[in-house]
């Protein structure tokens, strides 16, 4: 796999200055760090460790989920999906944001008032059943893993095309940065770790492009070709496969683990619902320059394309369209942006895996969450090294398809249908599992043939069917609904000061 | 005006919490009567429906932005400063509409609860 890795770089792209690059690795892993160990001396508590005590800021949280969800997906594979297949791709960061308007409308003012955690506690008080927590818990832990894995292909992939080491030590240092940073801090520090990255990401996409753009202006350079042509002849995408794609990444992102658990860092259900109004323009101007860097691409460095790793595109860009020693600098700031997208998203999930597998094996304590933490990072570590990177946009978007087949249907029912029962989530979330999981492993087997669209993209058939799985068989078991359902309802959806005055 | 709630006391002893769940608060206990269930009835049902309406009415927006790029060929070609206007309005035209969607929830949302306070403020 490295050696294949190896060939393509050499044919493909110019030589860059590895000196820099590791400087810029350096740099941002130092930051990282520092502002890890600072927030130790502030976090003392369980309650610190969890969820930074509620009382971080809605504009320090809003940077801190913008710099959590943005992750290689947004800061390499967006762009690099983009240049190969034009405003098909398009999709994807549309989906990415449009994903959180849903999250705004259905769950962020209801899950914080739940009180709960992490999305098995949530689904454990609102079902009254400690089953349910345990499947809950286990989808929880997958998805977790499933996502920080093309975390670390993509800091293997940036680490080798910036500096020429090997791919290995791109993924170990991503593990071994996070592992400092949540065992010595908590979230408390990871907030502020997360803020200082949505920023550095911003910076570190759009000088870059702003400054090729002044360039290719300056010089009047005329586009290599059209942008409606896709570089490597690829076929354009068929309405099914959009559809379920923005079918995934809509509701996809209402379930992430990492995504929910920073809800509970404010203060009440309307805060939480102005942080997500906050997140949401953060991402479209975040969004704005994967979308450009494509564009340009696919005009001025339409070759790019054809050497084979497209999600490196963003990180060669600089390099082939300035050039010397502008170019190298830019491409340092590129890949000290891309490692802030793996540390913080990587870090984050580890946060939110912790918390899960902290509670429901090791009893809560502060050590067992700092052990929970290394296992979690762990464990993809070595899903990384035994699978291939295929492309990083596509492999999130599958992350996604699966999320909102699982964690999606139990959150919405939960929250705002009566009738959920124990039984119906567990058959729900089980289905939905192994139908989007099997098309997943299928997909991933080597074929003969290239993938059926419908396999591709399971979000369309594989969400449905879990979401009328959890319907039919809650409707059979309607014994089962909770005593405790009607003080929980109220609980998710009554304001948190009946008698609070009208701002 | 003080406002004093009178609640049962629990029925069974509660079991031990895990993590950090909260026992449910005299907040809930506090509409537990038939009135205030329907209170919080009426505020949950007005809270989907607003949130179906957004989410139906963007995803229409979002469906017709394709659309007007098939009904209109000529469109795809189109270029303001020197970027096709297919790209503009997928790529960024889109995003306005996401943010005033969630704006106009925001805001809806807030007065809903507003109201619901009212009416659980004067029960």
């Amino acid at each position: 796999m490295n050696s294949e890795r190896g060939n393509t770089e050499r044919t493909g792209g110019a030589r860059m200055n590895a000196g820099i690059a590791i400087t810029a690795v350096a740099v941002v892993s130092l930051a990282t760090a520092i502002i890890g160990f600072y927030g130790l001396r502030i976090s003392r508590t369980t309650g610190d460790f969890y969820v930074a005590s509620r009382t971080v800021r809605p504009w320090w949280n809003a940077s801190a989920i913008g710099g959590e969800y943005l992750s290689a997906a947004s800061f390499l594979g967006v762009a690099g999906l983009i240049l190969l297949s034009g405003t098909d791709a398009l999709w994807f960061p549309v989906g990415y944001t449009a994903g959180y308007l849903m999250l705004l409308l259905f769950v962020a003012a209801p899950l914080r008032r739940s009180g709960a955690y992490t999305i098995p506690d949530f689904t454990e008080s609102r079902l009254a059943s400690q089953t349910v927590r345990r499947v809950t818990s286990l989808v929880v832990v997958m998805v977790g893993w499933l996502y920080i894995v093309p975390q670390l292909h993509g800091a293997a992939l940036t680490i080798h095309i910036a500096t020429g080491l090997p791919s290995w030590v791109g993924s170990v240092a991503v593990v071994v940065v996070v592992c400092l940073t949540v065992v010595a801090g908590g979230m408390r520090s990871i907030t502020f770790v997360q803020a200082f990255q949505y920023w550095l990401k911003l910076t570190a996409l759009a000088v870059p492009i702003l400054f090729i753009i002044f360039v290719l202006a300056g010089h009047g350079t005329e586009p290599q070709s059209p942008p409606a042509v896709n570089p490597t002849g690829l076929a354009p995408a068929g309405l099914y496969q959009n559809v379920s794609l923005l079918v995934a990444l809509l509701f996809g992102t209402l379930g992430l683990p990492h995504v929910l658990v920073r809800f509970y860092t404010n203060p009440d259900g309307h805060s939480a619902r102005r942080t997500t109004l906050i997140v949401l323009g953060l991402l479209s101007v975040f969004y704005l320059f994967p979308t450009a860097y494509g564009l340009v691409a696919r005009m001025f460095a339409p070759d790019l394309a054809r050497s084979g790793q497209p999600d490196a595109m963003v990180l060669r860009l600089p390099g082939q369209l300035v050039g010397g020693m502008p170019g190298d600098l830019l491409t340092a700031l590129v890949v000290a942006g891309a490692f802030a997208a793996f540390l913080s998203t990587t870090s984050g999930l580890v946060v939110s895996l912790a918390g899960v597998i902290s509670q429901d094996v090791l009893g809560g304590s502060v050590r067992g969450f700092r052990l929970a933490a290394v296992v979690s990072a762990v464990v993809p570590l070595g899903f990384a090294f035994m699978t291939g990177s295929l492309a990083l946009a596509g492999s999130v978007g599958l992350v996604f398809a699966f999320t909102a087949s699982t964690v999606c249907p139990v959150l919405l029912l939960g929250i705002w249908w009566r009738g959920l029962t124990d039984a119906g989530a567990i058959a729900g979330m089980v289905t939905g599992g192994v139908l989007c999981g099997g098309a997943m492993i299928v997909g991933a087997l080597p074929a003969s043939g290239p993938t059926p669209a419908w396999l591709a993209q399971p979000a369309a058939w594989s969400v449905p069917a879990a979401f009328a799985v959890m319907v039919i068989v809650s409707r059979a078991t309607q014994h089962r609904i909770p005593g405790t359902m009607p003080r929980i309802m109220t609980r998710l959806h009554t304001p948190e000061r009946p008698l609070a005055t009208e701002r | 005006m003080t406002r004093v709630r009178v609640t049962a006391p629990h029925a069974s002893p509660r079991t031990p919490v895990r993590g950090g769940q909260r026992p449910l608060e005299s907040r809930e206990a506090a509409q537990d009567s038939e009135v205030g269930q329907v209170f919080v009835r009426s505020l949950i049902r007005s809270q989907l429906r607003l949130a179906l309406v957004v989410a139906g009415g963007f995803l229409l927006i979002l469906a017709a932005f394709p659309l007007i790029l098939v009904m209109a060929p000529g469109l795809d070609d189109t270029r303001i400063a020197g970027i096709p206007f297919g790209w503009l309005l997928l790529g960024v035209g889109i995003y306005p509409v996401i943010g005033l969607s969630a704006w106009l929830y925001v805001r809806t949302a807030a007065r809903n609860e507003a109201r619901y306070r009212d009416l659980a403020g004067e029960q």
